[in-house]
């Protein structure tokens, strides 16, 4: 069974007041997630991560196509026992203290006494929140909120979990830390989806990926799959670099960025780059760090994405 | 269903950490103790003006709670996107608007009891400060059992305010729900004028709009038995059971409107 | 396999059905509780606002709207009570209710004169108050002293209800001599010194006020000449049953009598319309109870 299926699924909204022009957000949506994998959901801003999200938690309805999470239509309220679900900007009642609002959640879930209390004190452990869960929320700042957000969202132990934006509001350390979250969800046995325009956390994280631009998917899969694995060139640390050298330097390589006197960043064409570590090695030259340049996910986007008109319906 | 229950204690502990609901208790409780004052200055009406002072403390106190807490009932969660997370759990639409008036009847109920303990109180001290002769000559006893009646109507004609309240709350802004509830709860109190009207008109058609109005929008006016009461005149059982009966049956009528409305509704 | 790919938005029929439904539930229980319980006795409305001082600063820039919702509310209290069926009809508000109108918004002449109109007619028509209507009457001038109807109007209260033809005059007088004021008002000071308590003079101030602007003075204006009429008419009646009770040595004690003898072709109809009463005992004609002019004025004197 797979975790999540959409067809087709579309949303379309009229906006303007007289003539109602329709503004496509989806545009027949088609993906799969596999049970147990992290799924990236990535796009810029406004390509429709958001609405796809909306859409599968019915909090809008769609204009046509289908969803099934964990096998049942989504909006299935006997699903949702069984998912998390964290909104972007997530906004919760500041007059509860975190302790209270997961609390009422968890009695939302059905989970009672003893129970709920061991349950709520658990999943604030595990998001990092000590004794501020007794402060009410209007307090928290704004990683804070977002700790929150992610521990109402894994409050029932969920076996398919959303995540809109996760890393929006955290410092380093934080996304640091969700990351590993997320990979220690995925380690118990739990399918996690999350949204983000932020491409290096897919790429840390991601097993697939969908894109999405303009309201439409732009390609899905494997994320080597998506980004060939053609070399884009080398990059080569160099230390000890005569001034004679430099000029030579600067004909076999594509860049040439000094970092301090006589050590050197160079970008070189994707040939193979032995004879130029040979030749600056007999030159005297000490060869710091060698790296492939590979096509990363940002090239990607701005190859593909960046061109991607939306879909105007005609009415 | 046990969401219901769950959503309107939210509601009631919202209530509960709010601070205006507090002020205005407080005040009507001030009120009423004023009230003993004021009538000392007065001659003779002692009684009258604290039992009349209190049951209309009571029936504004309540609208004002009725109407601040239910225009934000639905839109606030809304404008402020509390709702996304609310709805993706394991609760229908349905549940959530009856589990929010639910919960704002029992923070009604719970309020207004408040102040009817501390309108008894005044009472009773009143009862306990008055010589024999005087009580003798009141109207009616002081601490008056009958006196819960107006008090019950209140509530329930409340009942029916937080509905509107609720129902405006579910498509429009907290402004515009105030201006409309305000504005249908006048229209409510002005309804015996229009049926009036058909009195003063002329054309046909305008008394058949008027007549049409009257009984469309609410009729708040045989709620009120306040006067009635006061003066140690009874109210007829009839006339209490079709009134909660009125009340219980367009609670329903709204109801249902609002969670049409709401269940159809796109959060952007 | 029929299980839908995603819940459809949820159709609005069922509810709106079940709100509907519910709604014409309140209204038949409405419908049930009028015709079931009865109502409380005579609890009079309350006016909570009796002071204009402090209406007009509540009231802060909307004086004029609010004096038209008191105007209104006062025209449906008088309706209302005019119309009821209580035998105790109580005007008590109706002052109260005009004093607030005319406090905010001073210049309101219609409801100064028509207001007059209603406090003056005699009890149970109206409140019965001809000193309340001076009085209404005499601020409007205090407030408004170049008009001349007000002071005729003043006038007209002395003439009509306390048959005082000196003071009319005077009255009138005064309201001549407001620059402006139309020519006819002398001439008719004139005559009700001369022939006060006559049903001509009557019928000159009512057929001047029908030339006013103002619809509403228009329509009583056209009420009370039917009323003159009715009057003209009653007594040509009267003197009609005195010849033939002469001619007869019988009084005629129905109209059948007087048809079936020839004296008369059918029941005789009042200006409105409604056939009048013949009292078999008394032998005196009067305007039906259902007829668009009762309650009838005070008779007054046919021309000598």
């Amino acid at each position: 069974m797979l975790a999540l299926r959409t067809e087709g699924l579309t949303k379309e909204y009229s906006i303007g007041f007289w003539r109602k022009r329709p503004y496509v957000a989806l545009d027949h949506l088609t993906m799969e997630v596999e049970q147990g994998e992290v799924f990236g959901f990535l796009g810029p801003n406004g390509a429709g991560k958001t609405t796809t999200l909306k859409l599968l938690m019915q909090l809008i309805y769609p204009t046509s196509g289908g969803a099934w999470i964990l096998g049942k239509p989504a909006g299935d309220l006997g699903v949702k026992c069984r998912i998390g679900y964290l909104p972007e900007h997530p906004y919760f009642y500041d007059y509860l203290t975190a302790e209270e609002l997961l609390t009422y959640f968890a009695s939302l879930f059905g989970i009672q006494g003893g129970a709920r209390r061991a349950r709520v004190a658990a999943v604030l452990d595990e998001v990092g929140i000590g004794a501020e869960r007794r402060m009410q929320l209007r307090q928290y700042s704004k990683g804070m909120v977002q700790r929150v957000g992610i521990a109402q969202a894994i409050l029932n132990e969920p076996e398919l979990v959303f995540f809109d934006e996760p890393m929006s509001g955290l410092d380093p350390l934080g996304r640091r830390e969700m990351r590993h979250l997320m990979l220690r969800l995925r380690d118990r046995g739990c399918t996690v989806f999350f949204s983000s325009h932020i491409l290096a956390d897919a790429e840390a994280l991601c097993s697939r990926v969908a894109i999405l631009a303009g309201g439409k998917k732009v390609a899905d899969g494997k994320l080597t799959d998506i980004l060939a694995f053609e070399l884009r060139g080398w990059e080569l640390v160099v230390a000890n670099v005569t001034p004679a050298w430099l000029g030579r330097l600067k004909e076999r390589a594509t860049g040439v960025v000094e970092l301090a006197p006589g050590r050197f960043t160079l970008e070189l064409p994707p040939v193979s780059p032995e004879p130029t570590i040979a030749a600056l090695t007999e030159a005297g030259a000490t060869i710091v760090s060698l790296n492939p340049i590979r096509d990363t996910l940002e090239d990607f986007f701005v190859r593909h994405v960046a061109s991607a008109p939306r879909r105007h319906s005609e009415v | 269903m046990g969401q219901i229950w769950n959503i309107a204690r939210g509601v009631f502990k919202e209530s509960v950490r709010d601070r205006v609901p507090y002020s205005l208790v407080l005040f009507a409780v001030l009120l009423m103790a004023a009230s003993y004052l004021i009538s000392q200055l007065t001659a003779g009406q002692d009684l009258k003006i604290i039992k009349d002072l209190g049951l209309a403390s009571i029936s504004v106190i309540g609208l004002l709670i009725a109407i601040f807490i239910g225009i934000g009932l639905v839109s606030k969660e809304v404008e402020r996107r509390s709702i996304y997370s609310l709805l993706s759990k394991p609760i229908s639409r349905t549940a959530f608007i009856l589990g929010k008036f639910a919960g704002l009847v029992m923070t009604l109920v719970v309020n207004v009891g408040a102040m009817t303990v501390a309108f008894y109180a005044v009472l009773a001290y009143m009862n306990w400060m008055a010589e024999p002769a005087l009580r003798a000559a009141w109207e009616a006893p002081a601490m008056d059992v009958r006196l819960t009646i107006p008090i019950a109507l209140s509530l329930a004609q409340l009942t029916m305010v937080t509905a509107i309240a609720l129902f405006f709350s579910t498509f429009s802004s907290p402004l515009l729900s105030a201006l409309f509830t305000l504005g249908v709860w006048t229209a409510g109190h002005f309804n015996a004028d229009l049926r009036n009207f058909e009195n003063v008109l002329d054309s046909p058609v305008a008394v058949y709009v008027a007549r049409t109005l009257y009984y469309l929008l609410p009729n708040f006016a045989p709620f009120d038995v306040k006067a009635q009461v006061v003066h140690g005149e009874g109210v007829s059982a009839a006339h209490v059971v079709l009134m909660l009966a009125y009340a219980a049956v367009y609670v329903g009528a709204l109801l249902s409107a609002a969670v049409a409305i709401f269940r159809r509704r796109d959060f952007k | 396999m029929s299980v839908p790919a995603l819940r459809a938005r949820p159709g609005i029929s069922a509810a709106v059905g079940l709100a509907a439904a519910l709604l014409m539930v309140s209204v038949a229980i409405e419908l049930t509780r009028e015709r079931v319980v009865s109502e409380p006795p005579a609890v009079l409305p309350t006016l909570w606002m009796r002071s204009p001082a402090v209406m007009d600063r509540l009231a802060l820039e909307f004086d004029a709207v609010a004096s038209d919702v008191y105007w209104i509310r006062a025209v449906v209290y008088y309706g209302g009570v005019r119309r009821s069926e209580d035998p105790l009809k109580n005007y008590d508000l109706l002052h109260p209710l005009l004093d607030l109108t005319t406090s905010l918004d001073p210049r309101f002449l219609l409801a100064y004169r028509m207001g007059a109109i209603f406090l003056s007619e005699a009890y149970p028509g109206g409140a019965g108050r001809p000193d309340l209507a001076i009085a209404l009457l005499e601020k409007g001038v205090r407030l408004n002293p170049n008009r001349w109807e007000l002071l005729h109007d003043i006038g007209f209260v002395y003439f009509w209800t306390y048959r005082d033809y000196v003071k009319a005059a005077e009255w009138l007088d005064r309201a001549a001599r407001v620059p402006g004021s139309p020519q006819w008002i002398k001439p008719v000071m004139a005559g009700m010194l001369a022939r006060g308590g006559e049903r001509s003079t009557a019928r000159l101030l009512w057929t001047e006020m029908l030339r006013s602007d103002e619809r509403g003075m228009q329509d009583i204006a056209r009420i009370r000449l039917e009323q003159l009429d009715a009057m003209d008419q009653i007594d040509a009646i009267h003197s009609l049953i005195a010849r033939v009770t002469l001619a007869t040595g019988v009084r005629p004690a129905s109209w059948r009598d007087l048809i079936a003898h020839g004296w008369i072709r059918g029941v005789p109809h009042d200006p409105s319309g409604t056939e009048y009463v013949l009292d078999p005992f008394t032998g005196r004609v009067t305007v039906s109870q259902e007829s668009g002019i009762f309650p009838m004025p005070d008779q007054l004197e046919a021309a000598r």
